[in-house]
């Protein structure tokens, strides 16, 4: 570069730094396109492959020990009796057998009742993370590979784009970092990709031991005496290097909301160490911990979307009734969240739509492996079983107590659901424009 | 005979007019060489992995390697958070509570301003400010008398360019 050029440059960035000191992804392209259905959505990836013999279908062992024993053991979700014998799924009192106390239900009202229910999704993918893809992008991820970043645009891409929200207003909560779970909060798409993702948080290592051994001891510094001088400086040195947006890999919240979500760290490690965590009634499992900190999530930042990811079911792989314990507390982790919503939250009270689906569910037949019970388990290799989830939402705007779609006529696919939270959000007509979707998605409002 | 001594004559002859004739004038040619003003040590395109950046991080605040083991910890946590940035912050500031931290005096660092931004540019960037660099630090913690060398480190570890390579 020459030195006449440079200097121009450099004139132009610093008046450009000045005006521009970062590039926010909070322009919208579109205008609304309809009306919006609710202010927060939170969507739960009620995932790790759910059957659906065990699920929507209440058979619990009759539908896979050929034991002649069925009911309902995810009962605030579903409408139906819990199995009446043979209880491994509860929690074990004291000299009792294990799991054999069903845990009490924390709705009155299931969600079945409280909303719509579709119980015959079709999943356009049969594993973990391509079904995962699938729900949060909306796009059939055929192509998607593995520890890569979606290909097609996320949820959470189109709403800060389209909708202007910020990162600290879209969370991603995930069980953990495995499975490539922490690219999901952005896809790699060249007109959306990190500038437009999600905040992504996996508490059970940023709040767990890791976490408190490498985090909790950070020094708080004067906001004006310290934090002023620590950010000129830095902006110095960054306006110097001039890095392009998205050369960094993750998303970026602006100096104000870096500082509210470095206050929100260390007010949960504060909580942690007192025992002022917010709590489902039961927490014994990496799901409900994961639960437990998105409902601090909730709390603290009233995000517009907070996706959740649950996981603990898929260790059905090789332990049945491993899985129906995971099962039974996934169930009792959704209606705990969802009662917490509309009793502690008082922003988010009646004004937030949940919205919940498997990624995948998992085979009709069982593989040779058999658990303490003598139970056999089930993989999740892509048979129509495998197909088969469902979807449940409640909230402002949904018909209450509403059933669409049946065995024998089907309704609904898994990448419906971003179309469904773009309409909540009153952008479905500029997602669907942006051309990134599965081609038969639908608005599950326009399947009623 | 004479005409051998002629024809000699005329070959000697010869061969010194070639000898001198044909010499090419040597033109002398200055001309200023293209020079980057910009620093090549600035073109800096590669991002860290985590574990780069927490390995080198480590031991420029506290001037030893750190374990292996916290070394996987740590990379867990920064893969746990979607902000790298906002993470790395929170590390950096968590190793400043540490009392093995090894920084300079504030006296050291007043004594010699430029010295001190120099040895700091080197230490975290690799590479020497430029003039400009140069004065904007010198004149900023002139101004500032309660800015720290732990406060200009703050800036330095949490920066973009720390982030490359």
């Amino acid at each position: 570069m020459k030195r006449r050029e440079f200097v121009k440059k450099a004139a132009l960035t610093g008046v450009g730094a000045a005006a521009f000191p970062y590039i926010l992804p909070s322009g919208r392209l579109f205008a609304r396109t309809n009306a919006e259905l609710a202010d927060h959505v939170v969507y739960v990836l009620f995932a790790g492959g759910v059957r659906h013999q065990e699920a929507v279908q209440q058979l619990y062992l009759s539908g896979s020990q050929d034991l002649d024993i069925g009911g309902n053991i995810m009962y605030n979700m579903l409408n139906g009796t819990a199995p009446d014998r043979k209880i491994v799924y509860g929690i074990t009192p004291a000299g009792e057998p294990d799991g054999s106390s069903p845990i009490p239900p924390v709705l009155s009202t299931s969600l079945q009742s409280q909303g719509l229910f579709f119980p015959e999704v079709t999943a356009q993918n049969g594993g973990h993370y391509g079904g995962l893809t699938s729900l949060l992008t909306g796009n059939r991820s055929i192509a998607q590979g593995l520890k890569v970043r979606p290909v097609a645009p996320t949820i959470f891409e189109y709403l800060r784009r389209h909708r202007g929200f910020k990162a600290s207003d879209v969370w991603f909560v995930g069980s953990g970092i495995g499975n490539s779970f922490p690219l999901l909060n952005s896809s790699d798409h060249p007109q959306y990709g990190t500038a437009y993702g999600a905040n992504f948080v996996a508490p059970s290592v940023t709040f767990g031991a890791d976490g408190v051994e490498i985090l909790s001891n950070a020094k708080v510094y004067h906001p004006q005496e310290e934090l002023e001088p620590i950010q000129r400086m830095r902006a110095f040195l960054n306006n110097t290097f001039r890095i392009k947006n998205g050369d960094i890999d993750g998303i970026r919240n602006d100096e104000n909301e870096r500082e509210n979500i470095k206050a929100f760290i260390r007010q949960t490690f504060d909580k942690k160490q007192t025992g002022g965590l917010v709590r489902p009634p039961i927490l014994d499992n990496g799901d409900l911990v994961t639960v437990q900190y998105a409902a601090e999530v909730l709390k603290y930042f009233k995000p517009k979307i907070l996706v959740l990811n649950l996981t603990n079911v898929d260790g059905c792989h090789s332990n049945f009734t491993g899985y129906l314990r995971s099962l039974h507390r996934a169930d009792h982790a959704v209606g705990w969240l969802w009662k917490f919503i509309q009793n502690d939250i008082p922003e988010m009270a009646g004004k937030t739509i949940m919205l919940t689906t498997p990624e995948c569910g998992r085979n009709l037949n069982p593989n040779p492996i058999q658990d303490e019970n003598d139970w056999f388990a089930y993989d999740h290799s892509g048979d129509f079983n495998t197909r088969r989830i469902f979807t449940m939402m409640a909230g402002p705007n949904i018909p209450s107590n509403l059933t669409v779609g049946s065995e024998t006529n089907r309704v609904g696919r898994a990448t419906d659901n971003v179309l469904t939270i773009a309409e909540i959000f009153g952008i479905k007509d500029a997602v669907a424009a942006a051309g990134q979707m599965d081609a038969e998605a639908k608005s599950l409002f326009d399947q009623i | 005979m004479r005409i051998f001594n002629y024809l000699g004559m005329m070959l000697i002859l010869s061969s010194v007019l070639f000898s001198v004739g044909c010499k090419k004038d040597v033109v002398a040619k200055f001309e200023v060489n293209d020079e980057d003003v910009f620093d090549a040590s600035l073109i800096k395109d590669r991002p860290k992995t985590n574990k780069q950046a927490i390995s080198i991080l480590h031991t420029t605040i506290f001037k030893k390697a750190i374990s292996s083991n916290a070394l996987f910890r740590t990379e867990r946590v920064i893969e746990s958070f979607g902000d790298k940035s906002l993470i790395n912050e929170v590390i950096v500031s968590n190793y400043m509570n540490s009392p093995d931290v090894v920084l300079p005096s504030d006296s050291l660092m007043r004594a010699d301003l430029d010295q001190f931004i120099k040895d700091t540019y080197k230490l975290f960037f690799v590479r020497i400010p430029s003039e400009l660099e140069v004065s904007y630090f010198r004149e900023y913690l002139q101004a500032n008398p309660n800015v720290t060398p732990e406060l200009v480190y703050m800036a330095f570890a949490t920066s973009d360019e720390y982030q490359f390579y």
